[in-house]
């Protein structure tokens, strides 16, 4: 043995000791290629944002109702009803985990956290995007909103008082974490002493996190229900727009967001697994209840679209008959049918497995993006067609939309903008939530395989 | 309670009503006929309600980041 081979060991125990957990502060090439397309994209939408301004709305597809025969609402509003949906569902299954103690998906809390301030933000800015004149709007927002109107609700609880609180659940979740991490040398110690704000790892603390977050998991679930039933508002009270008037719409809204965003965290938790390895802590347990969880959700949102399709065909006015045979036969058939199969194929196949109980995380994810696309598709077709077919002014009897590229390259600027939020994320602070036996020598559990989690991984073939 | 618990109730509380003052003071709800009713009675009455929103989560942040010296101190002389 030479003199190296003996040293090998220290060396090794000593980078443990001084490296961050779960890949911070360290770049792979893989990371890099990743984000620099995804930088790639957000340079596109900044583009297509760029010609929007200097050409005006104009430059979109988007024109007026009635005596331009199109829609006023686009691409844009429907990114903007997803993205919030998105968000729905993280935060929603972030306290979740925290308020019932669900151990097998805590793996998955945090980044559930992440997705909905991501998404959040994202939303947030493809309202922005909608807006003639951005500044404008903004600052109208906070001095004229009327809380007669839906929009109050969208505005004060969706975009301000949801963003706020996802983030202050994510900074009083994550701040263990950043304690611990503060402690080794790193480039990053001062972001993470900044962050642990002077935590000490007392019994004290611990007690204190866990009301706080338990209450602030409890005030959260009914302002999300309240602000997704808001959006869904916005539609559902338009009374003299047939096709968007209803009762089905602020709870196929919440339901609906908690499909998409099920789906995105079942991509998520299936990326970070297998990039971080981290199987032990991502158990297949976890995609199991997210699976059922998406079933569930798959099938009440299936049940609210056949209720609605009935309620259109069955003795329908004029205008509401004229959107009915266009989403089935006529101009958006193909994506109607097509946005129905990408939601009841993905619910029929997770009956499949829960049923078999074998929860193959290859399939959950190819459902995690099918339904995704559903559920875009969905919210399309709940924006535009009301606005083409459901005039009831005589201005003519359809109108047409398309989007144009510079809709196209914003939303393809907001999805990478997403996608490179959350990578930058994942190497500035861990995506996972440190195990207590990183955190605490004391406890001897943290990232060991569950004896449910091991047999259930017995009965998957990968 | 402690002066930790005090502040936080404090500040839901201060959160709460900012939010009732920005509701209200916001467009008339009992005269949505009437023209005059349109604008906000209170000037910036939603950014009120949303500065509400923001006091009363910033309490969740206060009652785990501030310091209450006497609780913590016991509780670091157990830990020893």
């Amino acid at each position: 043995m030479t003199v190296q081979d003996a040293h090998a060991p220290d060396e090794r125990r000593e980078r443990e000791e001084t490296e961050l957990p779960m890949g911070v502060g360290r770049v792979s090439r893989g990371w890099i290629a990743f984000v620099g397309l995804a930088f790639l994209g957000v340079v596109v939408g900044i583009i297509g944002f760029l010609t929007e301004q200097g050409q005006g709305l104009v430059g979109t597809g988007m024109r007026d109702l009635g005596t331009m025969g199109g829609a006023t609402w686009g691409l844009y509003i429907t990114l903007v009803i997803y993205f919030v949906g998105v968000s729905f569902a993280g935060i929603m299954i972030a306290a979740l985990i925290r308020l019932f103690n669900l151990e097998h998906l805590k793996g998955i809390a945090r980044m559930a956290e992440v997705m909905t301030v991501v998404a959040l933000l994202l939303g947030a800015l493809a309202i922005i995007v909608d807006l003639g004149k951005p500044v404008r709007g903004v600052v109208n927002l906070f001095r004229y909103a009327r809380p007669q109107s839906p929009f109050f609700g969208t505005f004060s609880l969706v975009i301000t008082g949801y963003l706020f609180s996802s983030l202050v659940y994510m900074y009083v979740t994550a701040r263990r974490d950043a304690a611990v991490l503060a402690a080794r040398p790193s480039k990053l110690q001062g972001f993470f002493r900044a962050w642990s704000a002077g935590y000490e790892d007392t019994a004290d603390q611990r007690a204190r996190d866990r009301r706080t977050t338990f209450w602030l998991a409890l005030a959260i679930l009914p302002v999300l229900v309240v602000a997704t039933s808001s959006l869904g508002l916005v539609f559902g009270l338009q009374v003299g727009r047939p096709g968007w008037f209803g009762t089905l719409q602020a709870p196929a809204f919440v339901v609906l967001a908690g499909v998409s965003g099920i789906g995105h965290i079942i991509v998520l938790a299936a990326i970070v697994r297998h990039a971080l390895h981290q199987e032990d802590r991502i158990g297949v347990d976890a995609f199991a209840w997210l699976g059922r969880f998406l079933m569930t959700l798959l099938f009440v949102y299936c049940y609210f679209v056949a209720v609605e399709i009935f309620t259109t065909i069955y003795q329908p006015a004029v205008a509401e008959q004229r959107i009915g045979d266009a989403l089935l036969t006529g101009r958006y058939a193909w994506l109607f049918w097509g946005s129905i199969v990408t939601l009841v194929v993905p619910a029929l196949l997770l009956a499949w497995m829960a049923i078999k109980k074998q929860w193959r995380i290859g399939w959950l994810v190819a459902i995690g993006v099918i339904v995704n696309l559903g559920a875009l598709a969905k919210r399309y077709l709940i924006v535009v067609p009301s606005q083409t077919h459901g005039q009831l002014l005589p201005y003519g009897e359809v109108g047409t939309y398309s989007p144009t590229w510079v809709e196209y390259a914003v939303m393809i600027g907001l999805f990478s903008l997403g996608a490179l939020l959350v990578a930058i994320f994942m190497k500035i602070f861990p995506i996972i939530e440190l195990a207590d036996a990183d955190t605490d020598p004391d406890v001897d559990d943290g990232g060991a395989e569950r004896p449910e989690a091991h047999e259930m991984e017995k009965e998957v073939v990968s | 309670m402690t002066r930790r618990g005090v502040i936080t109730m404090a500040m839901i509380v201060v959160g709460l009503l900012l939010m009732g003052y920005g509701y209200f003071g916001g467009a008339a709800q009992w005269c949505a006929d009437a023209v005059s009713c349109s604008n906000p009675r209170v000037e910036w009455s939603p950014a009120i309600f949303v500065l509400g929103v923001i006091v009363a989560f910033s309490s969740a942040l206060y009652y785990t980041v501030a310091k209450d010296e006497v609780t913590d101190e016991v509780a670091r002389g157990k830990q020893q």
